[in-house]
């Protein structure tokens, strides 16, 4: 070939060899290299792979269950939400990819800062799980779901969705309901009592490659949480709460900076179930923002200190919490206050609850035969019993009183004579069958222990009997009270308490009823008939002008019921408490025919005179007006001219309709109500010479400086008060915390 | 010439080397079922369809055999006429990165966008194919001044400005260097001496072995090249960033063993090993094969290399043996390169594999490549041989 190109010559095909040879040397080199990576290392190198392996796996969160009242409303549920991410790399995959998909970021979600965006995929161009925005709810995922559908280029926008607890109805039965973590447990309330039927079980998704090397995926679907039904009626429930607040709001800062009273609280119960309709106090908090710390403001400050043995003692001080004050707390202390006030005070709290135990001293004396309906007492101010005076509230003496009298006036002297009849064996013995000292077992998370904080017979002297008789120096909870109390009204019949009837699973199928539970008879129908009786002497005018709950009374209706007013322990001192009291109503509605029990308990009202159950009866006046007729119960006492006032003010003028007599009747209201006790008060000439304080509306005894109702002539301080000031405290009532401490 | 010769010529001239192109076939072959393997969880994944890359692959398969039959029917030697062509060629697609017609995939501008068909083309690919072809001629017409130092350098410099200007524009070294290992290649072959490719190897290795040294004594800081030189050295140590592709490469060759978990077995490929049907393939080619399915492979790749050396050997013309050589050189050099990444045996780097990776541009140049081998097998003189 001579057409001008050169030849490849034997040394260039030489030299192409030596070429090939270090090529093939290269490959057997690295055929070597592929040897030593696999000798010895294989197995160590397959275990690595199978522990990195995740096979694509997804956890399916499951559905926390939701909380609904007795009508359905939902109080608590769980709402799925979304978190949107961007996997960088794919949308690095091809230029195309990029703008639209800003774009569309940008236009649907335009809180996202989208210089930011970028800067972050440029300087991580691999990264596939870059979260960009929290907590959005189906609507706006949609929203982009949608956008993204108009242009395929729209690529690496992921969604990974996850549950929060909602409560529509923010602070609504917030003690009952309580709350959930982050992590989704519940704490206090039915959120924990029922954390297991609530909490669902988590599903899986995951890919793998099948025999056939085929992509596979499978899902386990999340088994969602059960739905609990509880018996709490949510319009009832609102009617309390309303009236619980309006209680704060008329007196709050009253006396002292701060809110109406240290607590106060409230339990409506079905009388024939145990079932509870409402149950709240004041203050309440935010469910949705439990931490809120302004939920604190107005309450008591809380301290904590080790003592010599190392546990914590909690304290409560005279000092309210308010915006200054809370500034300088610290995270734990703020925790602290938030703990108490997380707390359900209905059934957590424990107090000495005064006279409103009267009706169960005397069904105890009653069905243990020991006294019978027809015995008279007499009272003369005071009773000497081991060497101490102790004082019926009414130092002059409430004269010759029945049983009836007794309850309705609220005389301590009576109720002694009662107990001494009984003994301290027998009342012990009825403590235990009204359940005092035990817990009722309500289906809630964080009830008290009461045992220690009772006499046993054994250590029960004259005295304790004594002061116990009308609720003194031992300790309950508002739940075993009122459960109790719904078992002397309803013929005897102790029902467990219960927040919950039903639990259904996500399809609404019945997974388990909770019927009512009878526990025992704890007295004789007709003995309950007559604490039926002597209740309503309390509120009706058959208890006389002396009666002591007539201002719990509902426009319209008979109730009954009982008044308490209770000493607290100076915990300073570990003393009688010259000024703080626990004023308490405990009634049942209709009188005639007792279909709800309900107990309102103020803790220490925030007025220079606390004791005054007045602060109590008003508030079940104000609920009861609203929540008989919205339960239908027909009214059966004539209205007022004022009476009928109020209702239309209330609007609830439509309630007369619910009085079967109102039509028929022309007698006035007044002097229609028989009165049975005529028994003569002999303090009457005494306290009607008194002069009216005009500023506090009481008649003042210009001697000793109390006073006394310008109206019925009922000593203002309380039925007990000052009644037991020379008595030593029981030793074994102890604050709540330490108690929950020990054994 | 008689009438014989005429026929003979007429029959040599549809003459086909088909141990080669068996060879380059089988490659194919093999790679696309690689790739199918590697890539049919990501192609789920992201596109919702397992087939996703291995029907991309195979277009691409189509269009470079086609072109590979076409550039088979062109006498080689058009291509010595057109050789000024082929620098500006390259320039002219190093411009386009700049321009609106340049695209971008994983944070790198490395593509244009030939208009009007739609078809991408990696520049990386042109340059390597415009240098084999410039270079063919640039040997025969230097001629004996190849051999001396200046020489040397007039050879090396248009190159070395293409590479550099490769490197630079699309920030792609290692393109760059393949592209001055082929020239380098066929300057061995071509040169009469070994002078002054060792003292370039010599110096070279001098240079990288200093730069690796002041590096892996650096605590930190540099580009993503130095840390990927300290990720070589320690992978381990870089295990959740840059060394984790090579560290999940070395656990996916280490646990295939010597007969592998079987085809398509693959768990690397499930989002553990990044790049799985890309760079990276050799190492679940390993997972799934074994050692005995690479060495496979190399011999394959090894017996190409052969044939063409036997072509270029045969060839007695020189314009057409050094394209043959330069062919050789770029699959050489890729399947070294190549697999000595995987194995970790040179830091990270992204060079793809020879007909198996994934990766339109790569095979149609590569495809294009072998229609010149085959051209200039079919061109052999059997009678000078004889």
């Amino acid at each position: 070939m001579t057409d001008g190109y050169k030849k490849f010559t034997i040394k260039m095909q030489k030299k192409l060899v030596v070429l090939v040879i270090f090529v093939l040397l290269a490959f057997v080199g690295l055929a070597v290299r592929l040897v030593f990576i696999v000798k010895g290392n294989a197995t160590e190198y397959e275990k690595q792979i199978l522990s990195q392996q995740r096979y694509d796996s997804d956890v399916l969160p499951a559905k926390r269950g939701d909380i609904v009242d007795a009508k359905g409303t939902i109080l608590a549920t769980s709402e799925k939400v979304y978190t949107l991410f961007l996997d960088c790399a794919m949308l690095n995959g091809t230029e195309d990819f990029m703008e639209p998909t800003m774009a569309a970021l940008s236009s649907v979600f335009p809180e996202l800062n989208m210089g930011e965006v970028r800067q972050f995929i440029a300087s991580n161009p691999r990264s596939k799980h870059y979260v960009l925005l929290k907590q959005l709810p189906f609507d706006r995922k949609q929203a982009f779901e949608e956008a993204a559908k108009e242009d395929k280029n729209i690529k690496g926008v992921f969604f990974d969705d996850e549950y929060i607890r909602k409560y529509p109805e923010n602070s609504v039965a917030s003690d009952v309901i309580g709350f959930t973590t982050s992590d989704g447990s519940g704490l206090y309330g039915l959120e924990e009592y029922y954390n297991e039927e609530l909490n669902g079980t988590n599903g899986r998704e995951y890919g793998y490659v099948n025999d056939d090397s085929a992509f596979e995926r499978t899902t386990i679907a999340a088994s969602d949480g059960y739905t609990v039904h509880s018996t709490i009626d949510f319009t009832i429930q609102s009617i309390v709460e309303k009236y619980l607040y309006q209680f704060n709001e008329e007196h709050k800062n009253a006396f002292r900076e701060g809110n109406g009273a240290e607590n106060v609280a409230c339990i409506i119960q079905d009388i024939d179930s145990g079932e509870i309709l409402a149950m709240g106090s004041y203050p309440t908090f935010d469910l949705n923002n439990p931490k809120n710390e302004a939920g604190l403001i107005g309450a008591n400050l809380i301290t904590s200190e080790k003592n010599a043995a190392g546990y914590d003692i909690l304290t409560v001080t005279g000092t309210a919490i308010n915006e200054s004050l809370l500034a300088g707390m610290t995270d734990e202390e703020k925790l602290l206050n938030l703990n108490n006030l997380w707390k359900n005070y209905c059934i957590s709290n424990t107090y000495e609850p005064g006279s409103t135990a009267k009706p169960f001293t005397v069904a105890a004396a009653l069905e243990a035969g020991v006294i019978s309906p027809g015995m008279t007492y007499e009272c003369n101010g005071y009773l000497e019993i081991g060497g101490y005076k102790i004082r019926c509230h009414n130092r002059w003496g409430d004269g010759v009183l029945d049983l009836q009298g007794a309850i309705a006036r609220s005389c301590n002297v009576v109720l002694m004579k009662v107990g001494q009849a009984l003994g301290t064996e027998e009342f012990s013995r009825y403590q235990n069958i009204f359940n005092f000292g035990l817990k009722t077992n309500v289906d809630l998370a964080g009830e008290a222990r009461t045992a220690n904080l009772i006499y046993s017979a054994a250590d029960m002297g004259p005295t304790d009997l004594a002061t116990n008789t009308f609720g003194q120096n031992f300790n309950v909870t508002m739940i075993q009270m009122i459960t109790g109390f719904s078992a002397l009204i309803n013929g005897g019949y102790y029902y467990e308490p219960h927040m919950v009837d039903k639990i259904t699973n996500s399809n609404g199928a019945t997974i388990e009823n909770i019927e009512p539970r009878l526990l025992k008879q704890i007295v004789s129908e007709s003995t309950s008939e007559y604490i039926r009786q002597y209740c309503r002497a309390v509120v009706m005018p058959e208890g006389g002008d002396a009666r002591t709950g007539k201002t719990a009374r509902p426009a319209g209706y008979a109730i009954g019921g009982k008044t308490g007013t209770a000493e607290t322990i100076d915990p300073e001192t570990n003393k009688r408490s010259e000024s703080d009291y626990v004023v308490s109503f405990m009634g049942y509605a209709p009188a005639d025919d007792p279909q709800i029990a309900i107990y309102v308990v103020v803790d220490r009202p925030n007025a220079m005179h606390q004791d005054d159950a007045k602060f109590a009866t008003g508030i079940v006046r104000n609920i009861l007006t609203e929540v008989l007729p919205y339960l239908n119960i027909y009214m059966t006492e004539e209205l007022s001219e004022s009476e009928m006032a109020e209702l239309q003010e209330k609007g609830l003028s439509g309630t007369y309709g619910l009085s079967e007599k109102y039509e028929d009747e022309t007698v006035s209201d007044g002097d229609a109500g028989k009165v049975i006790n005529q028994t003569p008060n002999v303090t009457e000439a005494v306290w009607k010479g008194f002069p009216i304080d005009p500023a506090t509306g009481y008649r003042v005894d210009p001697e000793t400086g109390e006073m006394y109702d310008a109206e019925t002539g009922v000593a203002v301080e309380g039925e007990s008060a000052h009644a037991v000031e020379d008595v030593p405290v029981n030793g074994n009532i102890i604050d709540i915390e330490s108690e929950q401490s020990e054994n | 010439m008689s009438r014989t010769s005429v026929k003979s010529r007429n029959f040599r001239g549809i003459y086909i080397d088909y141990s080669f192109l068996l060879v380059v076939f089988f490659l194919l072959g093999f790679g696309l079922l690689m790739v199918y393997s590697a890539s049919a969880y990501e192609g789920f994944n992201k596109f919702n369809s397992p087939t996703f890359f291995l029907r991309k692959q195979a277009i691409a398969i189509v269009i470079g055999f086609l072109a590979m039959v076409v550039v088979y029917f062109i006498p080689y030697k058009l291509w010595d006429k057109l050789h000024m062509l082929m620098p500006i060629v390259s320039v002219i697609f190093l411009i386009l990165i700049k321009t609106p017609l340049a695209k971008s995939a994983n944070g790198a501008t490395r593509w244009v966008e030939i208009p009007g068909i739609g078809l991408q083309v990696q520049v990386a690919e042109v340059v390597k194919l415009c240098m084999i072809l410039f270079y063919a001629t640039y040997i025969t017409k230097m001629g004996n001044t190849l051999n001396t130092l200046k020489g040397f350098f007039v050879y090396i410099t248009p190159g070395a400005i293409l590479s550099g200007a490769l490197w630079i524009l699309t920030n792609n070294l290692s393109s760059a260097f393949i592209v001055m290992a082929i020239i380098m290649i066929m300057y061995f072959v071509a040169s009469k001496d070994y002078k002054f490719t060792f003292a370039t190897l010599i110096l070279l290795s001098l240079i990288t072995a200093l730069a690796v040294f002041i590096i892996s004594k650096m605590d930190g800081g540099g580009n993503f090249r130095f840390k990927r030189i300290r990720a070589w050295l320690n992978p381990m140590a870089y295990a959740s960033d840059t060394g984790h592709q090579t560290i999940q490469s070395l656990y996916a060759i280490g646990s295939g063993g010597i007969w592998g978990k079987g085809l398509g077995e693959s768990m690397q490929k499930l989002n553990g090993l990044p790049e799985s049907q890309n760079d990276m393939i050799f190492s679940i080619l390993c997972e799934e094969l074994g050692l005995f399915g690479a060495f496979c492979l190399m011999a394959l790749f090894a017996i190409l290399i052969w044939r063409m050396v036997i072509i270029a050997n045969n060839t007695k013309d020189l314009y057409g043996a050094m394209l043959v050589v330069g062919v050789m050189a770029h699959v050489a050099v890729q399947v070294i390169m190549n697999i000595a990444v995987v194995t970790n045996t040179i830091p990270n780097t992204g060079v793809s594999l020879p007909f198996i990776s994934y990766g339109g541009s790569s095979v149609l140049f590569l495809l294009i490549e072998m229609g010149l081998v085959l051209n200039v097998a079919a061109k052999i003189d059997v009678r000078d041989e004889a």
